[in-house]
């Protein structure tokens, strides 16, 4: 009847067919991650094999050192990681503070700032990015993290990502709360954003694979290798290494594995804050 | 009632915005840069002095240049490790080097920091010479004059591969590439093709191909073709010159394409037999690099770089000089060095980096390590340039072509040709306009762009 | 802060009476909000608007004012047939991804809701190509994509079947572009599907359980229903985005692919802007898609609204 988690014991054909079928799936979604992992160890020779080798002839680990003389990776790493950071920080504050007021709260202009906010999301970035560049350029802030970070707070996705679950967290946790003499600034940390863990571990994941991937904005306003971020520093590989397969294997793999990892372990975390969270009053 | 309440209020904050935002959007730092073009003579520097005499060595400061550099690889360490060296023997100068990304990255990135008057002392990269001498900035034509830089040492169609089509030189080669017809031996050895003796026009070209698709396949593989080139545009030039036809023409200031002539037809008309007759895959020529050295495909024009850059692969590769129609030529291509600073002190510093890196010896090694061409004559009889080509036959190829390398004018609208000659031939190959109405249509878009840019 | 006589007092403003100390606090939260909107896209936007009516141009440094001459280059000039065709693709791919994006999901997330085993490797492996930055997996793609030595051909011809061009293929380059793109964002909206199927109180698939239901009806009576606000909110982001995709086609197909095939609206303004520095006419461009976006969403939220359920 209820959710637990059930042993093997109890499942029936139907449910080892559903499972067949997933399983089926899934390796299609992870063939493309199998096939880099063992193309990042192939050599020129194995890459240009016909029939194709599917699993390289000999372990070549050179593909790597060729990444790291040809770019500062984990300069580029820490970029990312440092901006990811920030940006997903600033961006989840501001949209949890739009999320409380546009949902808990009644006052004028709402519906004035809920359409200005969502527009925004329809902006293609490509539209706002010369006057972006000459906006940040005019302060000064090229090449800089601060430069990386502020242009690309935007905060509308996440926002009515949180509304719509704030949404759902009944008015009377707040009203009694308010009984009880609670300010604004409290209902929001001990009734609201621990109601809405879950959806706020949700918004902050979406947030950081956002960032993590974020591309044509940091590649315009970094010139410096120092200030350059992972997937720029990736792009710059490939421009090089036109055709050499197995050297933008080795960068595509030690630039995802990493990131698979904290995401298997942020997934579980994630999955339970859902099922945890009390959304059901 | 309320909708139209919001709706005025949206509209008076926009208009209020618009108003403030009028103020926030910086002017282009052009300007003065349009007004120089009108009188871009070679005779006034940006700064007003005679830059063909070196500054007095008790007048020059200590400076930082600012380097941007559009190669990366090979190329571009070994351009850091030369810079690092000039940095390390020179006093006065010390640079800051910054990799800029790709041809397109950089001009990207270049034209916007002239916008917001960020950009770099000096740049390695794509037509520098056409945002140089859009901005009037022909300093670099007195600075080639001085005493031991030796400019007619360097062979003559690369000057104009700096040069700005009002006339000025506003660059300096460094990193130049011509096109190069390699092919792969066991196939055409296969086909019975005598290389000793290799085609030296396009319709002897034409035969060759014709025997090698019918008897070289010897791997068996599916799409086998005879022919095909990674940069259809720049092929295409290389062709149109060999056929006397300029490509563009410059009469009193002024641009005037010519590339859908009589001669440019009979060029297009070639490259459709190559297609139609099936020894040239239509549309396919982003993955020719990778058919060729898979074995799938018998001769590719490209970049003479690669010469160096193919040491591992699995067939055996030849090179021979580049067929012609009428006149033996091949387009430039490559990086140039642009000096961008107008700063007194700092022009004398981009002079030192610049002759320096021009330096035979210089050139030549990193000629040599790279794959791009040396660009003076005299690097020729150097030892070491004897030596790689006993090394490797292909460099001699390259080589032999310089003296017949040939570039025209830079002007602002290069990439637009670009995109549109590339799209004719693509539509050419594809049949779906005649050579005659798909160059005409690549020429009007053209001139009515350049049109619409001085408008 | 919050003393009880503030809580009380009231305004009235618009014809509607609102409580004082609320209005403060919500404004004072949606500070740091409209701060960023403000810097990041309505000065932005507005300054598109404005080079729109230029020819301004970053190569040549051109910036005059030329009327509506780039909407009318756009819209019925000599080269508005690539603006068209742009367009068109961006429908196909728009309309396609968007289908199969969300009844696979749907599906697929259904499917994990039910009882089996390694239910969190599976969810993860369908959720792994999302993580990843989209440069990475374009670099795997191009590869299997490989008309000579990529796996996907190479399977093909050992299975004695006419190999594929691909990203190469004037026909096949926007189908090779929305496998990667479909691949790529599935799993994204299976995981806010799932998240939806699992927030579904218990109640009321029991009540339904009890009242004899099927798996089949419980899904479309009791399940679909719910879900509903996430589908709505699904729909319209994936058309956004499906409006907005640009990276994989950029490191793809550079230059928009054979003949152009692959050219996506954005990709498009690219080119205009940064291929040939012309921001005027990219600035238009720019526009007429953000209209068009607008226009839709519009329509979407119409309708949507429409259609919200009651459950009781």
């Amino acid at each position: 009847m209820t959710k637990t988690k059930s042993k093997l014991g109890k499942l029936t054909w139907k449910n080892w067919i559903l499972f067949a079928i997933l399983f089926v799936g899934a390796f299609t979604m992870l063939f493309p991650f199998v096939w880099m992992f063992f193309s990042a160890f192939k050599t020129k020779a194995d890459v240009y094999s016909y029939p194709p080798r599917w699993v390289p002839s000999t372990w070549d680990f050179s593909n790597f050192r060729k990444v790291f003389d040809m770019i500062p990776f984990l300069r580029y790493y820490w970029n990312s990681i440092l901006t990811s950071v920030l940006q997903t920080g600033l961006i989840i504050i501001i949209s949890v503070f739009a999320a409380y007021a546009l949902t808990k709260l009644r006052y004028p202009g709402k519906k004035l700032f809920s359409t200005f906010l969502i527009s925004s999301m329809f902006v293609p970035t490509v539209v706002t990015m010369i006057p972006l560049y000459l906006i940040v350029s005019s302060v000064g802030l090229n090449d800089t993290y601060a430069g990386i970070v502020l242009p690309q707070i935007s905060t509308a996705f996440t926002t009515m990502l949180l509304c719509g679950f704030f949404e759902s967290i009944p008015r009377d946790l707040i009203d009694a709360a308010r009984l009880d003499g609670c300010g604004h600034m409290r209902i929001l940390f001990r009734v609201v954003v621990p109601n809405a863990g879950g959806a706020i571990a949700t918004a902050t994941l979406f947030t950081f694979l956002g960032a993590w991937k974020s591309y044509t904005w940091p590649l315009i306003i970094t010139t410096k290798t120092e200030y350059r971020t992972l997937p720029i520093g990736m792009k710059y590989l490939v421009t090089e290494s036109s055709s050499e397969y197995q050297v933008m294997m080795a960068a595509a793999l030690m630039a995802i594995l990493p990131v698979l990892i904290v995401f298997i372990f942020a997934e579980k975390q994630l999955v339970r804050s859902i099922t945890l969270t009390g959304l059901k009053s | 009632m309320k909708k139209f309440k919001n709706l005025l209020t949206l509209l008076l904050a926009f208009v209020l915005l618009s108003v403030f935002s009028f103020g926030c959007l910086p002017k282009p730092a052009v300007p003065n840069g349009s007004q120089a073009r009108e009188d871009g003579e070679e005779g006034t520097s940006s700064t007003g002095t005679d830059l063909t005499v070196a500054m007095p060595l008790d007048e020059r400061e200590n400076v930082t240049l600012d380097v941007w550099y559009a190669v990366s690889g090979t190329s571009g360490e070994k351009f850091v490790e030369q810079a690092e060296a000039f940095d390390k023997q020179s006093d006065l100068v010390s640079l800051n080097l910054s990799y800029s990304g790709g041809a397109n990255d950089t001009a990207t990135k270049v034209a916007a920091a002239l916008l917001t008057d960020t950009q770099p002392d000096v740049a390695l990269m794509y037509a520098g010479a056409s945002y140089t001498g859009s901005l009037g900035n022909f300093d670099t034509g007195q600075l080639i004059q001085r005493e031991g830089f030796n400019a007619d040492d360097i062979y003559p169609g690369i000057w104009d591969y700096c040069r700005y089509y009002t006339g000025g030189i506003c660059a300096v080669p460094y990193g130049i590439s011509t096109p190069v017809l390699y092919y792969n031996k066991a196939i055409v050895e296969a086909a019975g093709v005598d290389m000793t003796n290799p085609p030296k026009t396009w319709d002897e070209l034409y035969e060759v191909l014709k025997i090698c698709k019918e008897k070289g396949n010897v791997n068996g593989m599916e799409g086998f073709t005879a022919f095909d080139t990674s940069d259809v545009g720049w092929l295409f030039k290389s062709m149109l010159m060999q056929n006397d036809c300029p490509v563009v023409e410059v009469n009193d200031g002024v641009i005037t394409p010519v590339f859908n002539n009589a001669e440019a037809v009979e060029v297009a008309e070639y490259w459709k037999k190559l297609v139609d007759e099936g020894l040239m895959a239509a549309n396919e020529h982003s993955s020719s690099e990778n058919k060729f050295l898979a074995g799938n495909l018998a001769f590719l024009v490209m970049s003479s770089n690669r010469i160096s850059r193919w040491t591992e692969v699995d067939i055996e590769i030849g090179a021979i000089e580049m067929p012609y129609f009428k006149t033996q030529s091949v387009a430039l291509g490559g990086t140039v060095l642009t000096i961008f600073t107008q700063d007194e002190q700092k022009i004398e510093a981009a002079w030192d980096l610049v002759s320096y890196l021009l330096e035979p010896q210089q050139n030549l090694d990193f000629a040599l390590s790279t794959g791009y061409l040396p660009v003076r004559a005299s690097e020729l009889e150097d030892e070491k340039a004897v030596e790689a080509i006993e090394e490797n036959e292909m460099y001699s190829i390259a080589f032999n072509q310089m003296p017949y390398a040939w570039a025209y004018v830079h002007f602002e609208q290069m990439g637009t040709m670009d995109l549109q000659l590339a799209d004719a031939l693509s539509r050419i190959e594809k049949g779906t306009k005649d050579p005659q109405t798909a160059l005409n249509d690549a020429l009007n878009t053209l001139v009515e762009d350049m049109e619409y840019d001085n408008q | 802060m919050s003393d009880h006589k503030k809580r009380q007092r009231k305004v009235r403003l618009f014809g509607d009476v609102y409580n004082l100390s609320e209005m403060g606090v919500g404004t004072l939260l949606l500070i740091p909000s409209i701060v960023f909107l403000v810097f990041t896209f309505v000065i932005p936007v507005i300054q598109v608007i404005q080079l729109s009516f230029t020819n301004y141009n970053t190569v040549t440094g051109a910036m005059n004012s030329v009327g509506f001459s780039n909407y009318v280059y756009l819209l019925t000039g000599s080269s508005s047939a690539n603006f068209y065709q742009a367009l068109g693709h961006t429908a196909v791919y728009a309309v396609v991804r968007l289908s199969f994006d969300l009844t696979l999901a749907l599906l697929i997330a259904v499917m994990l809701d039910s009882k089996i085993p390694m239910k969190k490797f599976l969810r993860a492996s369908y959720f792994a190509p999302v993580v990843v930055p989209i440069v990475a997996s374009s670099l795997i793609w191009i590869w299997f994509y490989d008309v000579n030595i990529g796996p996907f051909n190479q399977i093909l011809s050992a299975l004695g079947l006419p190999t594929s061009k691909w990203l190469l293929g004037e026909n096949t380059s926007l189908m090779s572009i929305l496998i990667f793109s479909i691949w790529k964002g599935l799993g994204y909206n299976i995981i806010l599907f799932l998240a939806g199927l699992q927030n579904i109180s218990d109640t009321y698939i029991d009540a339904g359980k009890i009242d004899g239901a099927s798996n089949w009806q419980l899904f479309w009576r009791i399940k679909f229903p719910l879900l509903r606000p996430i589908v709505s909110f699904v729909l319209l982001m994936d058309f956004i985005e499906a409006f907005k995709a640009f990276t994989e086609v950029d490191v793809m197909t550079p230059n928009g692919g054979p003949m152009r095939s692959t050219m996506l609206l954005v990709n498009y303004i690219y080119e205009l802007a940064f291929t040939n520095g012309r921001m005027g006419r990219a600035a238009a461009c720019a526009l007429i898609l953000f209209v068009i976006i607008f226009v839709f969403t519009i329509i979407q939220r119409k309708i949507g609204a429409n259609k919200t359920v009651d459950y009781d």
